[in-house]
């Protein structure tokens, strides 16, 4: 019973079939033989740059002269580009951290409310998604230059948090829906305050959609540089906007290497989320293997 | 209250009836409106006494969800009391009033236990662990599932489900139980065992019970009392029996199964009878109504018969109320034939167990009805809905 304590709030009628059946290539061979090009074609400018990263060269160039890891070596003793780096992933922790709380609490505080205006309010919370990141940037800037107090790093944080709260909401608002407002209510009849209904109704049902969106919201705020770009000063730099600089008259194949770690950091993501999501859907079977042993 | 005594313990004292348990709940003059002064709940007055069950039954739209939403304390009352043993508790949230609630859907904790969903108001009530997983030991014994008890609810077929919402409800000794159209969704087979199953752990355990359901099936095999609601209002309340023979106003008898309305003029009490004249200028006797006020004018009278109440009658028989017809429809419906009759201008639905009339009553014969002087209800008028007469 110990593998139950996991199991997550989720539609019991979640498509589950699909996972045993063994790969086949889908469909028409001729689609696949059109689509091939347009996946080619997806792919191979991100993929380009590991070969690049691998050069013996000093200037960054294609085809590249194989074969070298001295780009990553470089990557590694470069005091700016580590410090970069760790800028980088302090901003995007600190972003996901203020994305996670106020996405979910948007998400639980919307959830099953009807009221005029609701659609406004969330349209609200999303807007960041659609405004042109210039747009973020120089709003932001012009509102930190009043705020000299902030650490630099913590402006961008700050900044980047705003626009990865939508990705949160949006991923805790899918796993509210398919929790039964009904528990909330029986919660409370049973002697449940709000911290208890929070932690032993909404927690287990918003969880998933944490990870979910704290994932996607990593990742948007660690390559992120247009208001990176803004707010930037020289203790404050992000990975993404050294990159970019230094692209201008460096050239050097360290932007390629750090490139192909950040490629290999989003495909490691990539297949965490996936994999939990596929081990949720396994576990979800297990009850009716369970019912059926004698 | 006596919920946890040893004598009350399992399944070998099925039947044996406890003490009442709960207190008394009594809900005085509530209004409620969503939106300006359009009112869902009007004036609601009713008394839940320890033991009793308590049907709030209505077509939907009628306020009765709303009411109990009201005594659990998820909807405020604009006006008007709740009360719990004197205490009025109206402006209480949920979670600090003691009501244990069954949820149509039953609304288990799915990453729980059995055995944690019922430990979970003791955990809220901060009772000791082993206070707790005694107490809902002995609560899921006495619902029949304690080897049931790891299991998680999505485990469970929708009875046992059923069966730990209650346990869950009623482990911390509520004031009394709530029960929003628990068996709504379930098909009727089910929905039928899972009523017994229902009215059998209320008897064993004696909680009162405030139940809210549009099934008037439902309500008269449960109930105690029937709470009959209307457009936010309670229009009458009494014993099934009651509410079934005597309804006070045409909703009433239109609602709770099948009825005849005929027109007479009431003529005035005689005795403890009123008599009418039908409109053929026939004249009978019926029961007065009981409480309400009499139509305003004398000649639009209307009486309420059941089908079964109205009897073929032989020769040589005379019962107070004799009328002639014609048949002008049979329908064999197993256990019962069902005959509409034209008389008095109008056609009368007559239902009968007898055999024999099925076999020889046919279409056309010309016939006498009879019934009881206290079979037939005289109909006080509706209080809103003037014109309409029922359903």
């Amino acid at each position: 019973m110990a593998r139950f304590k996991r199991r997550r709030y989720s539609r019991p009628s979640a498509p589950v079939s699909s996972a045993r059946r063994p790969f086949r290539l889908p469909g028409n061979p001729l689609l696949l033989l059109a689509c091939l090009p347009v996946l080619i074609y997806l792919l191979l400018p991100t993929l380009i740059i590991v070969p690049m990263a691998l050069t013996k060269g000093q200037l960054i160039q294609f085809p590249p002269i194989w074969i070298s890891v001295h780009s990553f070596a470089d990557y590694f003793d470069d005091r700016q580009w580590i410090d970069s780096t760790i800028i980088s992933l302090k901003v995007a922790a600190l972003a996901v951290c203020i994305a996670c709380v106020a996405g979910s609490a948007a998400a639980i505080g919307l959830h099953g409310k009807q009221f005029p205006g609701k659609a406004v309010v969330i349209g609200i919370i999303l807007t960041p998604m659609v405004i042109p990141f210039v747009v973020l940037g120089l709003g932001d800037y012009l509102f930190f230059v009043h705020m000299p107090f902030i650490g630099r790093w913590v402006e961008i944080g700050l900044a980047h948090s705003v626009l990865v709260t939508p990705y949160v909401f949006i991923t805790v608002q899918a796993a509210l829906s398919g929790l039964n407002p009904l528990l909330v209510r029986s919660a409370r009849s049973l002697g449940a305050g709000n911290a208890s209904v929070l932690y032993h109704v909404y927690w287990p049902a918003i969880r998933p959609g944490i990870v979910a969106g704290a994932i996607f919201a990593f990742a948007v705020s660690f390559d992120e540089v247009v208001i990176a770009l803004f707010l930037q000063s020289p203790n404050a730099t992000t990975l993404p906007v050294r990159m970019f600089t230094s692209i201008e008259y460096e050239l050097t194949p360290k932007i390629a290497a750090a490139a192909s770690l950040l490629l290999c950091f989003a495909t490691l993501a990539l297949l965490a989320q996936a994999f939990l999501t596929h081990r949720k859907l396994s576990q979800r079977r297990l009850p009716k293997a369970v019912q059926s042993l004698p | 209250m006596n919920l946890m005594s040893p004598s009350l313990n399992g399944s070998a004292s099925a039947g044996a009836e406890s003490r009442p348990a709960g207190r008394l709940l009594e809900v005085r003059g509530v209004w409620k409106a969503y939106t300006g002064d359009q009112y869902v709940v009007r004036d609601v007055t009713f008394t839940l006494r320890p033991g009793e069950f308590l049907t709030l039954l209505g077509p939907s739209g009628s306020g009765k969800t709303t009411t109990l939403m009201m005594v659990a304390g998820f909807e405020m009352p604009d006006r008007g009391e709740i009360r719990v043993d004197g205490k009025d508790v109206a402006w209480q949230p949920p979670e600090r009033r003691n009501f244990g609630i069954v949820f149509q859907g039953y609304a288990l904790f799915p990453q729980m236990s059995v055995l944690e969903n019922v430990a979970f108001p003791l955990r809220m009530r901060r009772l000791p662990p082993s206070a707790r997983r005694r107490k809902s030991l002995e609560m899921l014994e006495k619902v029949g599932l304690a080897e049931f008890r790891d299991r998680r609810p999505r485990e469970l077929s929708g009875g046992q489900q059923q069966r730990v919402a209650l346990a869950r409800a009623l482990v911390f000794e509520p004031d009394a139980l709530l029960l929003d159209e628990p068996l709504g969704a379930l098909d009727r087979k089910l929905r039928e065992a899972l009523q017994l199953e229902i009215k059998e752990i209320q008897r064993r355990i004696g909680i009162s019970i405030l139940y809210v359901t549009h099934d008037q099936d439902e309500a008269m095999m449960m109930s105690d009392n029937i709470a009959v609601m209307n457009e936010g209002r309670i229009v009458q309340i009494g014993s099934p029996r009651d509410v079934y023979l005597h309804p006070r106003i045409p909703f009433v008898a239109g609602f709770l199964g099948e009825t005849n309305l005929l027109r007479c003029t009431d003529c005035g009490s005689d005795g403890s009878y009123a008599r009418v004249r039908f409109q053929n200028g026939v004249m009978g006797r019926a029961q007065a109504p009981r409480e309400g006020r009499r139509r305003r004018s004398p000649h639009d009278a209307l009486v309420s018969i059941r089908p079964e109440r109205i009897r073929f009658l032989t020769t040589g028989e005379t019962p107070e109320n004799v009328i002639d017809g014609v048949v002008i429809d049979c329908t064999f419906l197993g256990h019962h034939a069902r005959y509409v009759v034209r008389a008095l201008g109008q056609k009368l639905v007559v239902s009968s167990t007898d055999p024999h009339l099925a076999q020889h009553l046919r279409i056309g014969d010309a016939v006498r009805l009879g019934w009881a002087c206290d079979e037939a209800q005289i109909l006080a008028e509706d209080e809103d809905d003037g014109g309409e007469r029922g359903r």
